[in-house]
């Protein structure tokens, strides 16, 4: 990588006037294989490289980015960008941005089995084994990527990151039918880590687990019980209700507005930290440094270290997720959550690894006091509305629990809930805590970026289910 | 440089090869709260290889162009595509040379040098007349493209695209969204868009809890161009074919009562294109005609698989849609005696795509309607449905259509608003 080029804009910029700016130069390479119905569909590999820059001219931001990274044709990209902010000062936001101390870091993940040590038909192999595995199913894909991303990140407050973060990551889709009746399930796996996840994540044996489960729901599965029944949540579906009302309400950019126009606001203001929303038995983290998180990262795309930021602590609004900007609206730190998918998109705020943290108790343990229940081990259908208030996760496996055991499989039961009635209600939590990889999107342009999302199994009581 | 590329692969053996090229310069203008939070200004060039050998297919991208990285490149296909397995299903890419034509209104030089900030002050302006505060985005796209392939295409296009998008507030739960589209600026018309959005905030200011149940549902323009997105991803040949469509069964049966078209050479569409990835001249699909189920969206492969003529949708691997169409029955849906009015909808995910169950959430006004007129705004809501309840019972629309695009409708869609009898509506149980 030319770390001359992304010095050389940087002082470019504060020759130009820019009080502030920051060059992130990106180099990823990617390979990806995707099997439909057996045939190898698609296969690819590519590389990218570019240079995103940001600066502050009189506090108002301007981000600039280029893939052709010849020295005139990027000083020619700074001068069209320094124009348009120009031009957009009259009626522009004017930003500052945290004092953060200046870093001098070089870190990379590193990988027990090489990406780069299995050739493409390695890959493709393991792929192909898989598929033959459950190839009575008739319709499903399975797809395979990995990438390496090197960045390097320089600001004009001396500070110089390199990192080099490499990605795996697995998604498959199925469709079951009997007779008339048909289930889907579709489930991605990542991690920030070399090849050797790949055998830690026993495929082969989750997904023909859960064929047979999905098999058993479609032609045993009953209606869920009406009235208020107990309800214990595997880590799958705890994951995607933390990540959902327990993440990204958190996020400091929705509670001032940045994102309003499309990924929404949130329910939560500035003036409720300290304020209970949950049982004392919910603590929700969100933190970049779980070795091999999807999300991992040891330094954000502001140049700031990351931490583990406790957004929940035992039920009562704790910390937002903050960048540089949006901490100094609340003159804090930043606790470096700003993340950007590729060097072509602005580092916004964004979770990272977030989950509930475990208690002591055994899932079994959860289930035992439940006289008439459900147990969710997973889900379909989810959605939340654009404040974090109003959300919904549809079972998919599921059974129901009467007194005490899990019995037969139970269709389709809908958790249609408020934030606070969710956490409130959650009076255990198990000691089984796991992590689901995911690919979460916010942002204008779009930034689908990688995060994974868990917690162990937890109870909520007195739950009233809504049936299909 | 990508003669030289597709000359080269074939010299050494592919038999399809197909290389895109592109130019693009994307500015981006973001409002928040009243004031440009962000200007992004993005300079990118890029070229992608498509090339095929004994049915192993291989994409890729080029980063550099000099010869040397060329030919490193070339010779890293040659490699990769060795260990790669056959794909089956695979029928070839499309025999050229083809003729094309203009497509009118799909390219403004004015678009070059307009000042995108009096427009975004002036989109602002319009709807701080009636809201609190606003947000969003202005977007502007200038570029050009060519496709060259092993079977004599050789097609150059170039587009300019304007997106403006806009949420007005007037408290913290009430709020408007719409967004303005268009290939020229002369139908680039964000005041329209400032206007609804601002008015739309206003009226659902002090929403009310709803009750679940059934309700006749008037979905706006936006809403509606979300469920048309699904709709037209349902036709996708690749859904077809793995089950992640609710049509994989219904071809040339009953849908409903309206008309849905792709059309990708249509004037001023925001996605038009002269051909599709394969360099096949962009056409008019009718893929529901007056109610029926008539066609999934094919590139050639896919097409010769299923013993029809490609419908100028490639996508290299799976179809892409252009500009989604929807017509029908005319007349005023507002014409109902009790239903509810949706202006936005977002986070539509389904139970299973093979059956069309599904749930989204209505956000910005909600409102009650009665005879025929709006009435309370409401919150809160859930619309719990299956898509092919939702087609069979649409049953008018309104007399104008917009062409919009947004967050959750990425494929530009000019619709009317739509009346959809007896929809089921969920609420939270706590």
């Amino acid at each position: 990588m030319d770390f001359d080029l992304a010095n050389f804009a940087i002082k470019y910029l504060e020759k130009k006037g820019a009080s502030y700016s920051e060059a992130r130069l990106e180099n990823e390479e990617s390979n990806s294989f995707m099997i439909k119905n057996g045939n190898l569909e698609a296969s690819s590999f590519g590389t990218t490289n570019g240079l995103g820059i940001r600066f502050l001219i009189k506090n108002s931001l301007g981000f600039v980015t280029i893939n052709d990274l010849e020295k005139d044709k990027v000083i020619k990209a700074i001068n069209k960008s320094i124009n348009l902010t120009k031009r957009a000062y009259k009626i522009s936001e004017k930003i500052t941005f945290s004092r953060e101390n200046p870093i001098k870091s070089k870190y990379k993940v590193s990988q027990k089995i090489k990406i780069s040590s299995k050739s493409p038909g390695e890959k493709i192999k393991f792929l192909t084994d898989l598929d033959k595995k459950i190839n009575d199913i008739p319709a499903r894909y399975f797809s395979y990527s990995d990438t390496i991303t090197k960045r390097y990140y320089t600001n004009s407050e001396n500070t110089s990151i390199t990192s080099e973060i490499p990605r795996v990551s697995f998604f498959y889709f199925i469709t079951l039918t009997e007779k008339s009746k048909t289930i889907q399930r579709y489930l991605q796996y990542g991690s920030a880590s070399g090849l050797e996840c790949l055998k830690k994540w026993q495929l082969e044996k989750n997904i023909l687990n859960e064929i047979k489960a999905l098999k058993l729901n479609l032609n045993k599965g009953i209606k869920a019980p009406k009235g208020n029944i107990d309800v214990v949540a595997a880590p799958e579906v705890t994951g995607i209700a933390v990540h959902e009302s327990g993440g990204h309400p958190y996020e400091a950019d929705r509670i001032f507005g940045r994102e309003a126009a499309q990924a929404g606001e949130s329910f939560i203001s500035q003036n409720m930290v300290g304020k209970k929303i949950g049982s004392d038995t919910v603590t929700v983290v969100d933190d970049p440094t779980v070795e091999n998180g999807y999300g991992f990262f040891l330094y954000d795309d502001e140049g700031v270290k990351a931490r583990r930021k406790f957004l929940m602590k035992n039920g009562v609004i704790n910390e937002f997720l903050h960048n540089r900007s949006t901490s100094t609206k609340m003159s804090l730190s930043s606790n470096a959550s700003a993340r950007a998918k590729n060097f072509d998109l602005e580092p916004i705020i964004r979770m990272s690894n977030t989950f509930m943290l475990p208690g002591k108790m055994k899932e079994e343990e959860l289930i035992e006091d439940v006289k008439l229940g459900v147990y969710l081990k997973n889900f379909m259908e989810w959605n939340i509305d654009d404040v974090r208030m109003n959300q919904k996760y549809v079972g998919n496996e599921a059974y129901l629990i009467k007194n005490g055991k899990i019995t037969q499989p139970v269709r389709s039961p809908i958790i249609e809930i408020t934030t606070p009635a969710l956490y409130s209600s959650v009076d255990a939590v198990a000691n089984n805590l796991q992590f689901f990889a995911g690919n979460c999107g916010k942002g204008e342009p779009m930034q689908a970026i990688p995060v994974s999302m868990g917690g162990p199994s937890i109870r909520l009581r007195n739950i009233k289910l809504g049936q299909k | 440089m990508i003669e030289y590329i597709k000359n080269q692969l074939i010299k050494k053996g592919m038999d399809d090869v197909i290389v895109y090229q592109s130019n693009n310069n994307f500015t981006q203008i973001k409002f928040v709260n009243n004031e440009i939070t962000k200007t992004e200004t993005s300079f990118s060039n890029n070229v992608s290889i498509f090339a095929a050998k004994n049915k192993r297919l291989i994409l890729t991208n080029l980063k550099d162009t000099s010869k040397k990285e060329i030919d490193k490149k070339i010779n890293y296909i040659l490699n990769f595509i060795k260990h790669i397995k056959p794909n089956e299903d695979y029928f070839g890419i499309a025999p050229g040379p083809f003729k094309y034509k203009e497509i009118p209104d799909t390219y403004d030089k004015k678009i070059i040098n307009m000042n995108e900030i009096d427009y975004v002050e002036r989109g602002i302006n319009t709807a701080l007349k009636n809201s609190k505060r606003c947000s969003g985005v202005l977007e502007k796209n200038v570029g050009s493209s060519r496709v060259i392939s092993s079977n004599n295409v050789d097609v150059k296009d170039k587009a300019t695209s304007l997106y403006f998008s806009i949420r007005a507030f007037t408290t913290k739960e009430a709020s408007g969204h719409m967004t303005s589209c268009s290939r020229t600026l002369k139908k680039f018309d964000v005041d329209y868009a400032s206007k609804f959005a601002s008015d739309i905030a206003k009226k659902a200011q002090n929403p009310i809890p709803s009750k679940s149940g059934n309700y006749d549902v008037i979905f706006d323009y936006l809403p509606t161009a979300v469920l048309l997105n699904y709709v037209m991803d349902s036709a996708s040949i690749f859904s077809v074919e793995t089950k992640t469509s609710f049509f994989y069964d219904k071809l040339n049966k009953k849908i409903g009562n309206f008309t849905l078209i792709d059309q990708g050479n249509l004037p001023n569409g925001l996605f038009s294109s002269k051909c599709d990835a394969e360099g096949v001249p962009t056409q008019k699909n009718m893929v529901i005609d007056k109610g029926i189920l008539k066609t999934f969206l094919y590139n050639t492969s896919s097409a010769k698989r299923h013993k029809t003529k490609t419908t100028a949708n490639a996508g290299l691997i799976s179809p892409q849609f252009w500009n989604i169409i929807l017509e029908g029955q005319k007349g005023d849906v507002f014409d109902i005696k009790k239903g509810l009015y949706i202006t936005n909808i977002w986070y539509t995910r389904f139970q299973n795509y093979s059956t069309g169950d599904f749930s989204t959430i209505p956000r910005d006004g909600i409102f009650e309607i009665e005879n025929g007129e709006i009435k309370a705004p409401i919150k809160n809501i859930r619309v719990t449905e299956n898509m092919l309840n939702i087609l069979k019972n649409l049953s008018l629309m309104s007399k104008d259509s917009k062409q919009v695009k947004s967050w959750d409708a990425s494929v530009p869609t000019i619709t009317p608003k739509i009346l959809v009898k007896n929809v089921k509506i969920t609420k939270p149980t706590v």
